[in-house]
């Protein structure tokens, strides 16, 4: 550790002159073949940064001729690098509304002011309409152009109105600013769900609810009118035979007359768009979440400090306390990691890890024992025949009661566990899932088996009070326990101050999803339920955060999680189309709106497909749902998956391969563009060795270019020698350690036959230069 | 937004709108915030020229360890002082809309103190410095260790500094560059 840093010693004069070899340099990889790629936006930008090198250089001259650098002209130049850069590609270049959009583009990814692209811009369209030959346009052209425009039109003004009714803008904004990003994260999702469930119970009250409410009005049926508390709560009694439940739709046409409204259809297929549109939104979003959180950013190297030390700030805080926390959270995660890096030098014994493994291995099977005991003993909860007034009630408490606390027991079993923070977080996470998903499954399945004349309103009911708790729970309990721990820290500041917990809050939040997606199709009123629930969510969550918590010690990281979160939920809605297809919809319903059909998907086939009267279309039907067809679909798309799965391997080494290759590439280049810019400038002959050894801002180079002035031409002659001498003649760790991480080997250097002394790149540099 | 709409007229706001990631709305809304750091003098000239020490009152840049480099990179005039163009595209760049690739390119120069349009082992002690805050410090040999660690990584040409290209693998590699460089209008 003895090697001290360079800090740049170099007096300016120096820098200046190395800069112009920069320039030298950099004009030779612009003349790369590389570099002259169509239409690739940013090269463009970067070689544009690099011309302000350049143009640094000749401005730097020309206020050292003329006194006063004219402001206005360097920028006028600078534009005109600029403007000759992009017009080498020719798709940008062209007449059409594609390499318009393509130009806009490309001037937003300017690396410069506004003013300067408005330049760019100007120079741009004179360029471009120079160049066009103006030719008629056809018919179909002109109507593609025209109807290209009006799209990114209304894009643009629906971006516009979108963001003048974004929900929630700046109360979110503000809780980032205190909290960080990451529990910004958790009220995103709230918001993301929130407009999910109300476009879920739009669709719901607008074709299946009002419809039944308006034959309701029509036949004058009426609610009794002994309405108790409890009958609200459970969802019984005066409260069964309405709107809220299955068992209520009518299951023929509603109105009587002109109009006809087939209520049978009207259910079925409103439920079957919601449940597929839904399925399509989710999936699309884990796998848009996946793609860019897991796949673009995996493969090869994992950047742990790198990304630490470039991405660690979370450029959202707003208040000082969070930024302090946030500075000292980062602090600790650098001692961390570098306590980390020391540890696994030590290497562990096999004794070691085989006791971890068994620890782990002990843990899970408990808690699956544990799983296991719950969903048994709720089972048999469910079966005992009691005459408790209310026992359902009781039921669905013991259900909420263990739904909450079971996610702390595993938040603890997984502390005695030995994985790192982050599979904690997953494995706690997938375990809680397991039993929400678990525990209505078996509901589900307890009250399909179950001898009721309308199982299907039972489970409505099930799920009605589930809802109803868990609000209870989540808008009245946890706050209050925040709450309370709050006001704990307040008066003696030794405890720990409760801090906002994403994980157990967003899994709250795929609870009661998971509830919906089983519960909707028996109740669709409990959309709308949730749809309110959320909606007091938000602000209670809100209040929670600011007054009662604070910010979190430890960096979160939020975009993987979030994947992780869209998963599950995805997940139980897939549970959730599963179990309600095999339970569900081949089942003979004996009331609701199903129940005029021999079986529930009897609307389908029978119904709106009339199969029985089209003999073809059942055969071509019952071919396809036979096992053999099945298992034929299932045998193809594994293949394909085995393929895809293939390919992605290959590809994977691929880039592992290439990856190797840019290295020693870079290498190489780097070596060449040294010597050239050695050479070209004339200073020295060319030697090998020390430009294999040194970079150009090394203290041996310096040295090297201190000692070799013109007027010492003496040492011309003999450089390699005398540059190997000046190498052995000073203190090894100076010569060697101006790098770092130098993994350069001795002995490596190339003979001097590989390049020649008339080797010249003089006339284009200096063609530059000046 | 009334008064905001009076200092604008349409044909500016389309301009801004090709040139940032920003739509009209989102253009004027700025120019509130913009507005709300010094009234009177935006008020007068709605492109007036704030000097450093007001820009740094902007509630997000008051409290990040890089805030003087922000402006240094989006000053128009390299000072740190800051039109109301040079906020818009600050913003810009910091918002949800702007791609990876510019983000990059703008942390890239931030990051890059000395300019040498490198990342170099100064620059790489100076973020992590900055990045501990003004209450913890680091030592020097753990620091000395972490720039190594980062050069280790992504370091592919082995240069001592991290190139363009190089910083640009790295971000692309982090699913949460994008989520911690953003600051919302």
């Amino acid at each position: 550790m003895e090697d001290d840093i360079e800090v740049d010693p170099r007096p300016a004069s120096a820098r200046r002159t190395l800069m112009r070899n920069g320039a030298a340099r950099q004009v030779a990889v612009n003349f790369m073949p590389s570099r002259q790629l169509t239409c690739n936006t940013l090269r463009i930008r970067r070689n544009n940064s690099e011309h302000n090198a350049l143009l640094d250089d000749v401005m730097d001259a020309a206020a050292a001729g003329s006194g006063a650098g004219d402001k206005v002209d360097a920028a006028d130049r600078q534009a005109d690098i600029i403007v000759r850069e992009m017009e080498q590609h020719q798709r940008l270049m062209e007449d059409s509304p594609d390499a318009e959009e393509l130009r806009r583009e490309a001037l937003r990814e300017l690396p410069e002011g506004l003013t300067m692209k408005r330049h760019v811009r100007a120079k741009l369209s004179a360029s471009v309409s120079l160049r066009s030959k103006r030719r008629p346009l056809s018919c179909t052209k002109r109507l593609k152009y025209r109807l290209s425009f009006a799209w990114k039109r209304t894009k643009d003004r629906l971006r516009d109105m979108i963001f003048s009714i974004e929900l929630w803008y700046e109360a979110i904004r503000n809780i980032e600013g205190h909290f960080g990003s990451a529990v910004g994260s958790y009220f995103y999702l709230v918001r993301w769900m929130f407009a999910l469930n109300v476009a879920l119970a739009t669709m719901l009250v607008a074709f299946v609810v009002v419809p039944q409410a308006l034959h309701d009005r029509h036949m004058n049926t009426t609610l009794s009118d002994h309405r108790g508390f409890l009958d609200f709560i459970g969802g019984t009694g005066w409260l069964e035979d309405s709107l809220l439940f299955y068992g209520h739709y009518h299951h023929d046409d509603t109105s009587p007359g002109r109009l006809r409204y087939h209520m049978p259809f009207a259910y079925f297929f409103t439920l079957l768009c919601v449940y597929l549109v839904m399925f399509a939104v989710l999936c699309y979003r884990t796998a848009y979440s996946y793609r860019r959180n897991f796949i673009e950013t995996a493969g090869g190297l994992s950047h742990v400090f790198a990304s630490k030390v470039f991405c660690g700030w979370d450029f959202g805080i707003v208040s000082h306390h969070a930024a302090a926390l946030t500075a000292n959270s980062i602090y600790n995660e650098f001692k961390e990691l570098l306590s980390e890096q020391y540890k696994k030098k030590s290497s562990r014994g096999w004794c070691a890890r085989a006791g971890r493994l068994a620890r782990d291995a002990l843990v899970w099977a408990a808690l699956l024992a544990l799983l296991g005991a719950v969903l048994y003993g709720l089972w048999l909860l469910l079966g005992l025949t009691t005459t408790i007034h209310h026992y359902h009630l009781l039921v669905s408490a013991a259900i909420t009661a263990v739904l909450t606390v079971c996610p702390l027991v595993f938040h603890l079993a997984a502390k005695l566990e030995s994985y790192s923070s982050r599979t904690v977080l997953y494995v706690t996470l997938g375990r809680t899932w397991l039993l929400d998903a678990a525990t209505l499954v078996l509901l589900l399945v307890y009250w399909a088996r179950s001898n009721e004349q309308c199982w299907e309103t039972r489970f409505g009911q099930e799920a009605y009070r589930l809802v109803l708790m868990d609000a209870v729970i989540s808008l009245v309990v946890l706050p209050i326990v925040e709450f309370v721990r709050a006001l704990v820290y307040k008066l003696n500041p030794n405890t720990s101050p409760p801090e906002f917990n994403i994980a157990y809050n967003s899994l709250t939040l795929i609870y009661n999803q998971t509830v919906v997606w089983f519960g909707m199709v028996f109740a669709p009123l409990v959309v709308v339920a949730v749809v309110v629930k959320l909606l007091v969510l938000f602000y209670v969550k809100r209040e929670c955060a600011m007054r009662a918590c604070q910010p979190a010690r430890k960096v979160w990281r939020a975009a993987q999680t979030q994947t992780v979160l869209y998963m599950l939920i995805t997940l139980s809605l897939f549970v959730a189309l599963f179990s309600l297809g095999t339970t569900f919809l081949g089942s003979e319903s004996r009331c609701g709106a199903f129940s005029s059909y021999s079986s529930v998907v009897g609307v389908l086939t029978v119904g709106a497909l009339r199969l029985h009267e089209r003999e073809a279309a059942r055969r071509v039907l019952a071919f396809l749902l036979r096992p053999g067809f099945i298992a034929f679909l299932l045998l193809f798309l594994s293949v394909s998956v085995y393929y895809v799965r293939a390919r992605a391997r290959a590809q994977a080494s691929v880039v592992r391969i290439l990856r190797r290759m840019l290295l020693l590439q870079a290498k190489d280049k780097d070596f060449l563009l040294d010597a050239i810019a050695k050479v070209s400038n004339g200073e020295w002959l060319y030697s090998p060795k020390a430009a294999h050894e040194e970079g150009p801002d090394s203290h041996t180079w310096k040295y090297l270019r201190e000692v070799r002035k013109p007027s010492n031409s003496g040492f011309h002659l003999e450089g390699p020698r005398a540059n190997h001498s000046l190498l052995e003649g000073r203190p090894r760790s100076y010569a060697k350690d101006s790098r770092p991480t130098s993994r350069y080997k001795e002995g490596t250097a190339r003979d001097d036959g590989d390049t020649d002394s008339s080797f010249s790149w003089q006339g284009s540099a200096h063609g530059v230069n000046q | 937004m009334g008064q905001g709409k009076s200092q604008f007229s349409e044909d500016e706001l389309q301009d801004y709108e090709d040139l940032t990631y920003f739509t009209k709305k989102e253009v004027l809304y700025a120019h509130q915030k913009f507005k709300a750091l010094a009234p009177e003098k935006v008020g007068h000239n709605k492109n007036a020229k704030l000097p450093m020490a007001k820009i740094l009152q902007y509630p997000e840049l008051r409290v990040n360890p890089f805030r003087d480099r922000i402006c240094k990179v989006f000053s128009s005039s390299n000072d740190g002082d800051c039109t109301f163009e040079d906020f818009l595209d600050m913003m810009s760049v910091f918002s949800e809309m702007a791609p990876k690739a510019v983000k990059a390119e703008h942390a890239f120069r931030i990051f890059d103190f000395d300019g040498d349009d490198m990342i170099g082992v100064s620059d790489l002690r100076e973020v992590i410095e900055r990045l501990c805050g003004p209450d913890h410090k680091l030592t020097d040999s753990e620091i000395q260790q972490l720039v190594q660690n980062v050069l280790e990584e992504a370091d592919l040409d082995d240069d001592g500094a991290l190139s363009f290209a190089e910083f640009e693998h790295i971000i692309d590699k982090s699913s949460d560059f994008c989520h911690s460089f953003r600051i919302r209008l």
